[in-house]
């Protein structure tokens, strides 16, 4: 498994076999087939109460094929990758069109790529001995730095997933994926409260990346300071204010105002705010924004999406202006469009969609400080813990983990439970600076989207909008 | 063992072979295994769209291993795949640390195929009927009111589940279920605004489900009386939560009394056996073997027997939700909640026809969007929509709105408990009417 081209030799499947079966699920009544075979392997471990208390290990492997004609598509997947069970699942597929004269299909090009990240399994790169050592060696720290220390829950999980598509245009195309997570959450009492800061980080990195003092301690420091930080919060006043986001994770703004809602299914099928506005000011003119699938090592990067189509830095939003759509093969070709490379599923059981990789706003040209101090009254917003959008009406609402007011140009009381709710065409029209500052997340975000999870990467600078409805508990 | 499938009945010959094996090592096993078929058939625009054939497997096993623990999944039910998972979940076993509270469930364990839970309804479709019924709920959506102009489609999935659990305690047990359910997404659209909305309907018995033309007409309904929403200004007022939106309210209790978050300290309702925590005129119950329902089950995933409690009684919190390592680790009796059944809240006091009449003057929130229930604070903070609400009377959809308040003051404020009881989910329970929330709006 070492290398991408053995992956049909591991399920005896010859290329002859997978030819037979994309025939068998292509034949002149479909469109388009597809053959998805996937084999993943992952692991976790966890240490809370100051103890590794267990570890899983998990393997899952099957295959998703696909039959495609007009807008229709008939989907049957196995979890094993005997031919036979492939045959069936194909007649099940190709079931959503008319009968066919079968039509034979040959493997004509194999896809080539620059890759991302390296192919080897990040599992099998560290002895468990030192991953369970690890853990305790960060809880242990953290312990002896805060005697108010109510728990310390410490994961780290890694993946590594091997793929292989096949489709009816004659394209072969495979990756090796590797995933790696750290992650830390941290209880602090003080007298009757008690408050949580969380932190963590990752990408398609190795073990090596992440199982080290720096970078344990690092995450352990921020996790701590922000328990202390919410110890000290006062509740959140309600109503509209000018708020400012610091650089990085407050990025899933982007990704839930204007990210969901430039998917090509959503923009075909005229459900999104954004429909049919290509060309036109959808954001002031400071605000310029890509979905990059190509920086190396990131968790949202892939080098092909699982379509086989090679990623691509997609500019989405130019100096304001809506410039394009993240599409997949099928909503791509229905738009008479090309495919971007976001075409993406959580499994071989699943089927893709278009998804975003890395989504992040380009730098501007001010300062963090000269952005706050621009501010009389209002509020700084520095961690969100999640965000979710209606893309229809364009409604986001995402919730601060870490938080302060700001008087007068100056950071002062932090404050908690504050939650933002905008709409996403509206808003992206009241950024009115953009910080030199642009920084990516850490590498721990996960994106739903019709209950499929996919891992996927945000970012900007800081930014300020003008206004926008706060919610808290004072009114 | 009656209803077991020729493939469980394999898979559990051989797992009681591995078990048999690895007693002699002094390693206990539990294996949790759950098998289930089914299929998605997807219409928009009045046409189908896609039809999607599920079959999934999954084979979880637990090793406890002088009290360490490790665990291994697989979804391949191949005798070399179930040993490599064995052997997998040993080896972590070897490097996790020694934890007392470790080990298979010793009291109240399954040991035999349950009584009927009127769960398990397996019907044959045919296809293209199937198809039809799915365009149906669509079409009525469409045909019931001329301001629908688009649609994210609706869908009809079916699945028939098997699960089994085994250990080296001989406890076994065995169900089998079906769900089924039929969704539709509309878009409505006027000349200001664009919205969304949803209805379904879910069963165990096919037969149970609402009519096709019903799911389509509320879902549209649901649509068009967004449209037109407006913003309102901040203020502090009663709140009536619709029963889908009271659900995820309860549940957030529900997660802060769960064992975990209890031995965890992560939770606002530490050391709070005996004290009021809802009104004293309100009850919450669990009911593991409701006929039909959506959460019934006979054991939960340690293999102990699910069995009726009383969570909350006049107002008072009786128990913790604990799972077997929970239980232990508390030093307090397993109560079989390795998972969480049915959930029934009740009232003394008259479950009021017209909820809204009761309140008067407030806003309905339909809605809630992001995380912002935090279950170790109690601080709750999330984006809404609803409506606003004069004399008992919807006036105006409202959009773009925040409700904030604290956990805990909401279940204490808790003034009614409407009769419109949503019996679709494990949790069931009617709109609740809560005094008091802070709604966050844009003036």
């Amino acid at each position: 498994m070492k290398d991408q081209a053995s992956f049909s030799e591991l399920y005896d499947l010859t290329d002859s076999e997978l030819e037979n079966l994309i025939s068998m699920a292509c034949p002149k009544s479909v469109d388009f087939a597809d053959i998805y075979l996937e084999y993943s392997q992952s692991e976790s471990w966890s240490l809370e109460d100051g103890i590794v208390k267990s570890g899983s290990s998990n393997i899952d492997g099957g295959v998703g094929i696909r039959s495609i004609v007009g807008e229709r598509t008939g989907f049957a997947y196995s979890n094993s990758f005997d031919y036979e069970d492939l045959s069936k699942a194909a007649a099940m597929a190709k079931s959503i069109a008319k009968q066919g004269t079968e039509e034979k299909k040959k493997i004509q090009s194999i896809i080539g790529y620059k890759k991302l990240y390296e192919s080897e399994s990040p599992i099998d790169s560290m002895s468990e001995s030192i991953k369970v050592s690890f853990l305790k060696k960060i809880d242990k720290y953290v312990r002896s730095k805060d005697n108010r220390v109510e728990q310390v829950i410490v994961n780290i999980a890694a993946s590594h997933t091997s793929m292989m598509v096949v489709n009816s245009d004659g394209l072969k195309a495979s990756d090796l994926r590797p995933l790696v997570r750290f992650n830390i959450m941290v209880i602090l009492k003080k007298g009757e409260r008690r408050e949580r800061g969380n932190s963590g980080g990752g990408g398609r990195i190795s073990y090596k990346e992440i199982l080290n003092d720096d970078f344990g301690i690092k995450h352990a420091d921020e996790a701590l300071r922000q328990a202390n930080v919410n110890l000290d919060a006062v509740e959140a006043k309600a109503g509209m204010m000018t708020v400012v986001l610091g650089p990085g994770w407050p990025g899933v703004l982007l990704h839930e105002a204007i990210g969901h809602g430039l998917e090509g299914d959503f923009n075909r099928k005229k459900t999104s705010a954004f429909s049919g506005l290509i060309g036109e000011q959808v954001a002031s003119s400071q605000c310029t924004i890509v979905d990059d699938g190509t920086i190396e090592k990131r968790r949202g990067s892939l080098s092909i999406d699982d379509e086989g189509c090679i990623t691509e830095n997609t500019m989405l939003i130019e100096k304001g202006i809506l410039k394009g759509y993240m599409q997949d093969k099928l909503n791509a070709k229905l738009m008479k469009t090309n495919p971007t490379g976001n075409g993406r599923r959580e499994s071989y059981a699943h089927l893709p969609m278009p998804r975003m990789t890395n989504t992040f706003m380009l730098p501007g040209e001010y300062d963090q400080s000269e952005i706050i101090s621009s501010v009389d009254k209002g509020i700084f917003a520095v961690n969100f813990s999640g965000g979710q959008v209606d893309i229809t009406n364009g409604q986001f609402v995402f919730s601060a983990s870490e938080a302060y007011i700001i008087e007068r140009g100056k950071v002062t009381t932090p404050i908690k439970g504050m939650t933002l709710i905008g709409n996403g065409p509206e808003i992206l029209k009241k950024v009115s600076m953009v910080g030199n500052d642009l920084k990516l997340d850490d590498g721990v975000g996960t994106c739903g989207k019709d209950g499929q999870s996919v891992p996927v990467g945000v970012g900007q600078p800081s930014l300020k909008i003008d206004e926008i409805t706060v919610g808290g508990t004072e009114i | 063992m009656n209803n077991l499938s020729d493939r469980s009945r394999d898979v559990k010959l051989r797992i009681d072979k591995y078990i048999n094996d690895f007693k002699s090592k002094n390693i206990d096993l539990q294996f949790n295994v759950s098998i289930s078929d089914g299929f998605t058939v997807n219409c928009r625009s009045k046409e189908l769209e896609n039809i999607e054939y599920h079959n999934d497997v999954a084979l979880g096993v637990t090793v406890y291993n002088n009290q360490k623990k490790g665990t291994a999944s697989t979804n391949n039910l191949s005798d070399t795949s179930i040993i490599t998972t064995i052997n997998k979940a040993i080896d972590i076993s070897k490097n996790t640390q020694e934890d007392q509270c470790h080990g298979i469930a010793n009291e109240n364990c399954i040991q035999e195929a349950s009584e009927d839970l009127g769960i398990y309804y397996p019907v044959n479709m045919n296809i293209d009927e199937v198809i039809d019924m799915t365009r149906e709920c669509e079409i009525s959506a469409f045909d019931s009111d001329k301001r629908i102009i688009n649609s994210e489609g609706s869908s009809f999935s079916t699945s028939n589940n098997e699960n089994m659990i085994i250990n080296s305690n001989g406890t076994f047990g065995h169900y089998r279920s079906s769900d089924h359910s039929l969704s539709c997404i509309v878009i409505a659209q006027d000349k200001s605004s664009m919205e969304r909305d949803y209805w379904y309907t879910s069963a165990r018995d096919f037969q149970k489900l609402e009519s096709p033309d019903a799911v389509g007409k509320k879902a549209a309904k649901r649509a068009t009386s967004r449209l037109g929403a407006k913003a309102i200004s901040t203020r502090s007022c009663p709140v009536i939560f619709s029963p889908e939106m009271s659900t995820s309210i309860i549940g957030n209790f529900l997660t802060a009394i769960s064992g975990p978050a209890i031995y965890k300290k992560a939770s606002f309702l530490l050391d709070s056996i005996g004290k009021s925590i809802f009104p004293d005129y309100i009850s919450l119950k669990e009911e593991p073997l409701i006929k039909g329902g959506s959460g019934s089950r006979p054991f939960d995933s340690d293999g102990v027997i699910t069995k009726n409690k009383t969570i909350i009684n006049d107002g008072i919190l009786e128990t913790y939700l604990l799972d077997t390592y929970s239980s232990r680790k508390l030093n307090q009796k397993c109560t079989g909640n390795g998972v969480l059944t049915n959930i029934v809240i009740e009232s003394k006091n008259e479950y009021p026809q017209d909820i809204l009449k009761t309140m008067g003057n407030g806003i309905l929130i339909s809605e809630m969007m992001g995380s912002g229930a935090n279950t170790l604070t109690g601080d709750y903070s999330r984006g809404a929509f609803g409506y606003l609400i004069e004399n008992g009377k919807i006036i105006a959809p409202v959009t773009e709105i925040t409700v904030a308040s604290n956990l805990k003051d909401m279940l204490k404020n808790i003034i009614c408990i409407g009769n419109d009881f949503d019996h679709r989910g494990n949790i069931r329970t009617g709109s609740i009417l809560i005094d008091n929330i802070s709604i966050g709006g844009k003036s």
